[in-house]
């Protein structure tokens, strides 16, 4: 069974919470409002219970998603996924692109756009993890989804019963009362790698590398 | 009066494109600004219209912004380019750093847009 010792979880929380705030400093500059992100949670679970998860954290259960993910290998692979109510997407879109853009435009480019909000918000926080384990990342182009939180880790690679590492950070745009969350599944081969990187992490910390 | 320039925005992100466009149009109403989906599309554009500057995503199809960077240096070195780019990666400035290029992170901002364009105005 794979553990990680209180040290190596703080260690995580604590890089995921660095990453994490550079997140939200993209994401409100792209809306231009504060934005308020949680205390990134891990849970070692599988893919019903993460979708279960995320569900129950949704305002509208029912509710359709939109998910954007990017796939990364290099130092650890993981699928991270940006997910937010499908029924916001298009504010959120306005929000980023001003009132330059007619409706008609905004509606065409909706997927596109929320590609390009995910793009920017993952790779914010991906990129700050590499920086922080002083090594690359690859990331995949940004893919788009929408659907249940079932279906949208489904489509981003996550197998129904391999349990996972799901590290889920909720946010909430203020001003618009638009709530989304961030999630990275990592499978167990990968999180060798982290927990690896967790480890070069703390030895360098503690001046020990 | 700055004597009108060009600006080559090369993203595979119409958003990303569209936002630029309108903020170098803010900025300088009679700047002509071309732009380029892919970096084998870039290439092409740079080569017809020799711009003045070209801002260059990182994480596109094909070639991707960093080889393509790296190809207009050796054909077009004189042209200043600077990435524009999400991939915010220590690895990612240390290439431009090594290629002679600028590096700017998104998202795009009018603030952003305005510093890039700067030295071209100064010119």
């Amino acid at each position: 069974m794979f553990a990680l010792s209180e040290l190596e979880n703080d260690a995580l929380i604590e890089i995921f919470n660095i990453g994490v705030g550079q997140a939200a400093s993209s994401m409100s500059a792209i809306v231009n409002e504060a934005v308020h992100m949680s205390v990134p949670s891990v849970s070692f679970i599988n893919r019903a219970e993460a979708a279960r998860l995320l569900d129950g954290k949704s305002a509208e259960p029912a509710g359709a998603i939109c998910g954007v993910s990017q796939h990364y290998e290099g130092a650890f692979s993981t699928e991270a996924i940006l997910m937010f109510p499908e029924d916001k997407s298009l504010e959120i879109v306005r929000l980023m692109v001003g009132e330059a853009v007619s409706q008609k435009e905004l509606t065409e480019m909706e997927q596109e756009a929320m590609c390009e909000i995910g793009n920017i918000i993952l790779n914010s926080c991906v990129g700050t993890l590499a920086n922080i384990f002083q090594r690359e990342l690859q990331g995949s182009l940004p893919q788009y989804h929408v659907g249940t939180s079932d279906e949208i880790l489904i489509a981003s690679g996550s197998l129904a019963d391999t349990v996972v590492l799901m590290l889920h950070i909720d946010f909430l745009l203020e001003k618009h009362q638009i709530h989304g969350y961030v999630a990275f599944v990592l499978d167990i081969s990968a999180l060798h790698d982290l927990k690896e990187q967790i480890n070069l992490y703390i030895a360098r910390a503690m001046g020990q590398a | 009066m700055t004597p009108t320039k060009t600006v080559l925005i090369v993203d595979d992100s119409r958003v990303s494109r569209l936002m630029a466009r309108q903020y170098i149009g803010a900025l300088h109403a009679d700047w002509i600004v071309e732009e380029a989906a892919t970096g084998e599309e870039a290439l092409v554009k740079a080569r017809a219209v020799g711009p003045d500057l070209v801002l260059m995503d990182v994480n596109m199809p094909g070639m991707g912004g960093i080889a393509a960077a790296e190809q207009l240096r050796q054909e077009l070195p004189a042209i200043p380019i600077s990435l524009l780019t999400a991939n915010v990666q220590a690895a990612t400035r240390e290439r431009a750093t090594l290629l002679g290029i600028g590096f700017m992170e998104k998202p795009i901002t009018e603030a952003r847009i305005a510093q890039l364009l700067s030295t071209l105005e100064a010119a």
